[in-house]
């Protein structure tokens, strides 16, 4: 087991992909950590035990992945791919195709059903109990007004970010149509987009280190409390330099949430207080995703240059898991004026 | 025993830059880092006339402007200290702002100093309505609602009927003060002004405050600046008995931001806090590391500026580390050779850029352009799908 490069920035994982990381997952079951890179393959690891379980290899880059139980999961390809993983026979096949590479891959345990999101302007629904191939496991195609850049679920909720910053909200029950279509409240190209686990909204960030807080409640009290906050600046020699917020991933119990950014730093949030809860040191490189586990105690950090400067020489991609304390995440208490006696 | 109630609608703000802070100490911090600091050798100084002094003996230049200061406070003539020092017309009108901005904080305060008003409050009860009869007349802008609370205010002062101007002050309770601010200066003249400064305390309550300020209060009233003046050094830490409630106003603040327009700041605090209308706060004593600056929270409606951050009184140019609107770092990093996907039907070209659109039929032209720009500088391989229709070719140059 490799030494930890130092005790405030969390273990690195031994083995980590050979190319840039594209996104990170953690399982709702167990500590095992799903990692898919620019280098084709899908990744299983133990992230306790830093220990590779399984590997994956694909025809091209593996944009995004995700479980759908602690046996099995999916990945979305850059080869317009949206493949099946089962990790204990190490077998994969493939459950459907877009028309150009798949950016995000989610499954909804709500519905059953794995959504894929596109550069070719689709969102696709598909049921993984088929066999493979699209006739037997194509639930519906929807088309977005753009290329899809991220997705998010909770509950029977689906929030599509696509190009153009259009924001889609879907119910999952009825997706003939998109429950709303907004507009990102950024003026810049939208990155990510992860909904709260209360399920009441989502947060946005885009490319000019800027998150937005944003509800579902279209009501004026419910819209009211929205709001955006600048981060992952740098100011030196007069003038700011503005890093694209790359990740965020919400802090599955107390609903606090931690933002990486090209700046390689990660941030730890409380959207209701709005303060900064905590940053942690400074990463090698570029965060490209973030992924708590399931009880939160654990951080995955994905540390992998993200290509925001072209291609050029940069850190090696990494993997950094670290413990996370209470004190990081959790929020404080509100301060209230002393009540009348 | 009643605990004082105090409003903190009205923060203490910084003359300079107009921005909002829970109490003195920070505002000074601020006020240290951001306006009296040597732009030279960063050294902090502690007004901005001692700054301009330094840097004229030390670095041999004159200083003519506050930096970070917002147009028509950048004089260096000006003795400011955190909240001392502030010209009487410029408090006015700062708090005269806030009225317009926050009639949600008044009728907060209201609903829950009428609690206070049914609760073990005698004496205030007692002593604070005869006042208030008398203030219908003096403060027309008076709102009926808010009969109670003054009374909810047990504030020993109150029985005592001192200085009727300060009477007059203090019965519009905190909960009107953001109505009556205006009215109330001109009749208040000076007093306001001293007790504001406290971290604490809304304006005119601040009075009703201590009972120890009875005493000070008169003879405070009258300097203006408050500059190194012996009596005024010993207010604010009276007054700093006062609960701090920052929440009952920070929902009404949190309004009032996202009522005002996208922060504007160019902030290098690490938190974000709510503070209300310009909607950030440099609290440099409240970083947990130092690191990438992190703004107030800026409104939904986004800024109207194009590629420049809401950053204005600095004047900071903004250097975007992504700025292609039109591709996501994937796609840009996804058209580099080495990630071409190879199929059966794939052919490989080195002179040709082909451009398709899945969905449809033609060529999306629109994304012809930036990629052509790109094109200059790498060959792509060409992807054939059965999907694709029609093909153009474009030579690079």
């Amino acid at each position: 087991m490799t030494a930890a490069v130092a005790p405030v920035a969390g273990r690195e994982l031994s083995n980590p992909p050979s190319d840039g990381i594209s996104n990170l997952r953690f399982s709702n079951h167990s500590d095992h950590l799903l990692v898919s890179s620019w280098d084709k393959t899908v990744r299983l690891y133990d992230a306790s035990a830093n220990v590779l379980r399984g590997e994956f290899m694909h025809g091209g880059a593996v944009l995004d992945c995700c479980f759908h139980d602690d046996s099995s999961g999916f990945s979305a390809g850059a080869d317009n791919t949206v493949r099946r993983l089962v990790f204990n026979y190490g077998k994969e096949d493939i459950l459907g195709r877009h028309d150009a590479p798949v950016r995000c891959v989610e499954y909804s345990y709500t519905i059953g059903q794995v959504i894929t999101g596109s550069w070719d302007k689709t969102l696709k629904c598909w049921d993984p109990r088929g066999a493979s191939g699209q006739e037997h496991t194509l639930v519906g195609t929807y088309s977005q007004p753009e290329r899809v850049y991220s997705i998010s679920l909770v509950g029977h909720r689906l929030v599509v970010a696509t190009a153009g910053r259009h924001v889609n909200v879907y119910d999952l029950r009825n997706m003939s149509q998109p429950e709303q279509r907004r507009e990102s409240s950024l003026k810049y190209q939208t990155r990510c987009v992860r909904c709260y686990p209360n399920g009441t909204g989502f947060a946005l960030s885009s490319v000019e280190g800027r998150v937005a807080m944003e509800f579902f409640d279209l009501s004026e009290a419910g819209q009211s409390k929205k709001y955006a906050f600048k981060c992952h600046r740098k100011s030196e020699a007069g003038r700011d330099i503005v890093y694209p917020v790359n990740s965020i991933a919400f802090h599955p119990i107390y609903g606090t949430f931690a933002t990486g950014g090209c700046d390689g730093y990660v941030n730890v949030w409380d959207g209701n207080n709005k303060k900064r809860l905590y940053q942690y040191s400074k990463y090698p490189t570029s965060i490209a995703a973030l992924s708590f586990s399931r009880d939160g105690r654990l951080l995955a950090v994905a540390s992998s240059y993200t290509f925001e400067e072209g291609d050029k020489p940069h850190e090696p991609d990494s993997i950094f898991v670290r413990s996370v304390n209470e004190v990081e995440v959790k929020p404080k208490p509100k301060v209230y004026p002393t009540p009348p006696a | 025993m009643g605990k004082k109630k105090k409003r903190v609608s009205s923060k203490v703000w910084c003359y300079y830059c107009d921005r909002e802070f829970d109490d003195e100490k920070i505002l000074v911090q601020h006020q240290k880092a951001k306006h009296f600091k040597c732009h030279v050798c960063h050294k902090k100084l502690s007004t901005a006339g001692g700054m301009t002094i330094h840097v004229l003996q030390v670095h041999k230049e004159t200083v003519t402007k506050v930096p970070n200061a917002k147009p028509g406070r950048e004089s260096t003539d000006i003795e400011i200290y955190g909240m001392q020092g502030i010209p009487p017309d410029i408090l006015a009108a700062h708090y005269g702002e806030e009225d317009d901005e926050a009639p949600s904080k008044v009728a907060k305060v209201e609903i829950t100093s009428t609690q206070l008003v049914g609760g073990a409050v005698p004496r205030p009860l007692g002593i604070g309505f005869p006042p208030q009869s008398t203030l219908g007349a003096m403060q027309p802008v008076y709102n009926p609602g808010l009969a109670m609370p003054p009374a909810g205010w047990p504030i020993p002062p109150r029985p005592q009927p001192w200085f009727p101007q300060h009477q007059a002050v203090s019965v519009p309770p905190p909960a009107a003060v953001g109505l009556v601010q205006q009215p109330l200066f001109p009749v208040q003249n000076v007093p306001p002004p001293v007790p504001s400064a406290t971290p604490s305390a809304s304006q005119p309550p601040v009075q009703i405050a201590p009972p120890g300020l009875p005493s000070t209060v008169p003879a405070v009233p009258v300097t203006q600046p408050l500059f190194p003046v012996g009596g005024n050094s010993h207010i604010p830490p009276q007054v700093t008995n006062f609960p701090r409630g920052p929440s009952l106003s920070s929902p009404g603040e949190q309004k009032v931001s996202l009522e005002s327009s996208y922060s504007v700041n160019n902030s290098t605090g690490n938190s974000y806090q709510v503070p209300p209308i310009q909607g950030g706060t440099l609290v440099n004593s409240h970083s947990y590391a130092s690191g990438p600056n992190t703004g107030g929270p800026s409104i939904g409606p986004p800024p109207v500026i194009a590629n420049k951050a809401p950053t204005t009184h600095a004047s900071n140019e903004v250097y975007l580390v992504w700025d292609d609107e039109a591709m996501s770092m994937e796609e840009r990093r996804m058209s580099l050779a080495k990630y071409q996907v190879h199929d059966e039907t794939s052919q490989v070209s080195d002179n040709y850029l082909l451009l398709f659109r899945p969905n449809g039929f033609g060529v999306d032209l629109s994304r012809l352009t930036p990629l052509v720009g790109f094109t200059l500088q790498f060959f792509f391989k060409i992807q054939l799908f059965s999907q694709c229709c029609i093909i153009i070719e474009v030579l690079p140059m």
